[in-house]
């Protein structure tokens, strides 16, 4: 069945494919992680605020970047980047905002949507008497989020949260359709290069495969050992 | 030192307290008692404005609870709360829990937040479980460590919500031993308990709630003596059977 | 800001000819449709299967459905998406190979795309049987075999019914998540929603005009899914049973 497949395509295009390539794919998944965490939780804290218009807006906007395919979201963060570059410089033209800048801003503000609803559910879980105790002791909305009720929230979440960047580490891929050099891309320009598709393709779903069945074991492993702790 | 007049308060269409009125005194221990449902948790968490009210107000120390104007978490500084299930924070060590508010919140320096600390802990006897976390101790213990947490912050006054109830019998006298030493040190007490003995023990006046409603409010003789309503006759005729 | 806004670009004559902008989006919708229920269905049929096998007591059975749905949880859509157009028609036996390859357009690219999209979430649909069989007390099972039915039987009558009730949320939300998939189709050329806003995007320049209607009409298409959702969960209702609930689970 893969007879007559050149595979030492592989051997020849390797240091493009990962120094290139998985380096982007890395960079951008750990990077958009932490920001996407970070805005997550802050969206939550917003849904969660009793301020109602605040809540609303951020109930809309993660329910609307939830309802349409990351695709559309890549092109619609790739054409108004530049916009709200322009807008924060206050420039008269559009701010020319590099590849891996436009994807990170998007991979952001996308994954933030996801992130948000499992912070979300985390700052639920927290008793409401530990709230109680933080303010009880004088310590403000900010404190009692920042010292008792997100390092809790945090930790209980930790393995759903990076079961969802191991998604965000394959939805990367996706930068694909802007010609961005991510793992997939990079394959994809040696595939049509050496006209090698088969064996490119087949080697980036077996490295996608290892990384991803590996990485999940170690969350499921983690998982377990929280479960014990508590 | 605490002055309630006239509070109500409604979650939703339901009124769980209607019109409660009542003083506690600097030094005084009072003693708030009642069925399950009467209110009298939801009274005290309304004393440093962890609950809302809709109607009348609550002073401590002349600074009023319900103006929007109060600086809220100011005041819960000078007011100390004892919860029933403890609520000790389980990611951090008993140092981190006594000293968090002291530093954040009080200003202290780190030194001082620990040297504090370390003597309330040593005042209820657990000194040797400084470095310890909550999940590390027992029911009684962690009890403990939360009046001491509460101590820290050297409040005016101390509240206690049912602060035994979550305890096993064998370590109940523990935590209130603590409580009647600090009343017999002249701190100003509110305690919502079912230990009668305790209130026989150290509280000056008795209060008894009921369906939202301060029933009685007498000196802790005249409660129990000669109770002047039904219902409170009826509730300590039960709760003292045993 | 240079951006020059003009709505009136939807009844434009689109380039390609097939019409007015606006008509080469609904024309896109449905292709997106076409894709997504026809990948439902694959979806449904092999999802349910090895649903049931990963709570068969035969451990191999079990192992297998396991390797199955790890098969297509750890490679991205896209990678995925390239396998069935590239790479599966230069692994099956030439002659189907080849009739597999002079497949004229658009039939090329819809059908690896639907095959991709059905076996992708078919994945997702297992893990969901799964849970909900395995979220029924033990004794349903036993009370079936002990009134003297088969194991498939049991599964027919008793496990899988419920089951399926249980399910029905999380199953519209796997449905949803197909509709939003479908995009990824784009990149072997299926001209669903998404590539015909993007090109009515690259012929008009009229950027966010085009973006908004696809984002619109997508909106509007979750909305139609969640209330039909919702009928079929009240009509399909158990008298006292909430189903699982729990955590929202990762992904999309």
């Amino acid at each position: 069945m893969f007879g007559g497949f050149d595979f030492d395509v592989i051997e020849r295009s390797w240091r493009y494919l990962f120094f290139t390539g998985m380096s982007f794919t890395l960079r951008l998944t750990l990077l958009a992680m932490a920001g996407g965490i970070v805005f997550g939780t802050l969206l939550a804290m917003m849904r969660l605020s009793s301020i109602k218009p605040l809540a609303w807006i951020a109930g809309s906007y993660v329910n609307t970047l939830r309802s349409i395919p990351l695709v559309l979201v890549i092109f619609w963060f790739y054409f108004l980047v530049p916009y709200i570059g322009a807008w924060i410089v206050r420039s008269d033209t559009p701010v020319q905002v590099g590849a891996f800048d436009s994807s990170l801003f998007t991979f952001v503000m996308f994954e933030a949507c996801y992130y948000c609803e499992i912070m979300r559910a985390g700052i639920q879980s927290i008793p409401r008497g530990q709230v109680w105790a933080g303010y009880a002791l004088g310590l403000n909305y900010w404190q009692s989020m920042g010292h008792v009720v997100l390092p809790q929230a945090f930790r209980n979440m930790l393995p759903v949260l990076l079961t969802q960047t191991i998604v965000l580490f394959q939805d990367v891929s996706l930068v694909y359709v802007l010609s961005i050099t991510d793992f997939v891309g990079a394959a994809s320009k040696v595939a049509e290069r050496d006209g090698r598709l088969v064996e490119m393709y087949s080697f980036v779903a077996v490295v996608y495969f290892i990384a991803c069945l590996v990485l999940s074991q170690l969350v499921r492993r983690l998982q377990a050992r929280i479960a014990i702790v508590r | 030192m605490i002055k309630i007049s006239g509070v109500s308060k409604w979650y939703g269409s339901f009124q769980v307290l209607t019109d409660c009125s009542t003083e506690v005194a600097k030094g005084e221990v009072v003693v708030v008692c009642g069925p399950s449902g009467s209110g009298k948790s939801t009274l005290i968490k309304c004393v440093n404005g962890l609950e809302p009210f809709q109607a009348g107000d609550i002073t401590v120390d002349g600074v009023s609870v319900g103006d929007p104007k109060t600086d809220l978490p100011k005041l819960r500084a000078r007011i100390g709360m004892v919860f029933q299930n403890f609520e000790l924070f389980p990611h951090m060590t008993v140092t981190e829990n006594l000293t968090l508010a002291q530093i954040k919140v009080l200003g202290r320096r780190r030194e001082e937040a620990l040297a504090k600390g370390m003597a309330l802990l040593d005042r209820v006897g657990l000194k040797a479980h400084a470095a310890k976390f909550p999940g590390n101790l027992s029911g009684g213990q962690q009890q403990r460590v939360a009046i001491a947490r509460a101590l820290c912050m050297d409040p005016i006054a101390m509240l206690f919500d049912e602060p035994t109830s979550a305890l096993d019998p064998e370590m109940i006298n523990e935590v209130l031993d603590v409580m009647v030493q600090l009343a017999q040190e002249g701190m100003t007490m509110m305690v919502v308990t079912h230990e009668m003995g305790f209130a026989r023990r150290v509280a000056d006046r008795v209060i008894f709630m009921d369906a939202g409603k301060i029933v009685e409010d007498t000196s802790k003789n005249e409660f129990f003596g000669t109770p002047r309503s039904e219902r409170a006759q009826l509730f300590l005729s039960k709760i003292l059977g045993h | 800001m240079h951006y020059h806004w003009n709505w009136s670009i939807f009844w434009q004559q689109s380039p390609d000819g097939d019409g007015s902008y606006l008509h080469t989006l609904f024309v896109g919708l449905g292709w997106t449709l076409a894709l997504a229920l026809l990948a439902w269905a694959i979806a449904l049929a092999l999802g349910v299967v090895v649903g049931v096998l990963r709570t068969t007591p035969a451990k191999w059975l079990e192992r297998l459905g396991y390797a199955y749905v790890e098969l297509f949880r750890n490679i991205p859509l896209l990678v995925q998406m390239f396998l069935w157009y590239f790479v599966m028609p230069e692994l099956v036996p030439k002659g189907f190979g080849d009739w597999i390859k002079h497949m004229a357009p658009p039939w090329g690219s819809f059908v690896p795309a639907v095959l991709c999209l059905g076996t992708f979430t078919s994945a997702r649909v297992a893990e969901q049987v799964r849970a909900g069989i395995n979220s029924l007390p033990r004794g349903q099972r036993m009370a079936g075999t002990a009134l003297g039915l088969t194991l498939p039987q049991t599964y027919r009558y008793v496990l899988l019914p419920m089951a399926f009730r249980i399910i029905v949320p999380p199953l519209g939300s796997e449905f949803l998540n197909i509709i939003k998939n479908s995009a990824v189709a784009l990149t072997i050329n299926v001209v669903e929603l998404t590539a015909r806003a993007r090109a009515m995007q690259e012929y008009s320049f009229q950027v966010f005009e085009a973006f908004t209607a696809a984002t619109l009409i997508y909106l509007l298409v979750n909305l139609v899914v969640v209330l039909l959702m919702r009928h079929l969960e009240r009509r399909v209702a158990v008298p006292g049973y909430i189903g699982p609930g729990g955590a929202p689970a990762s992904g999309h």
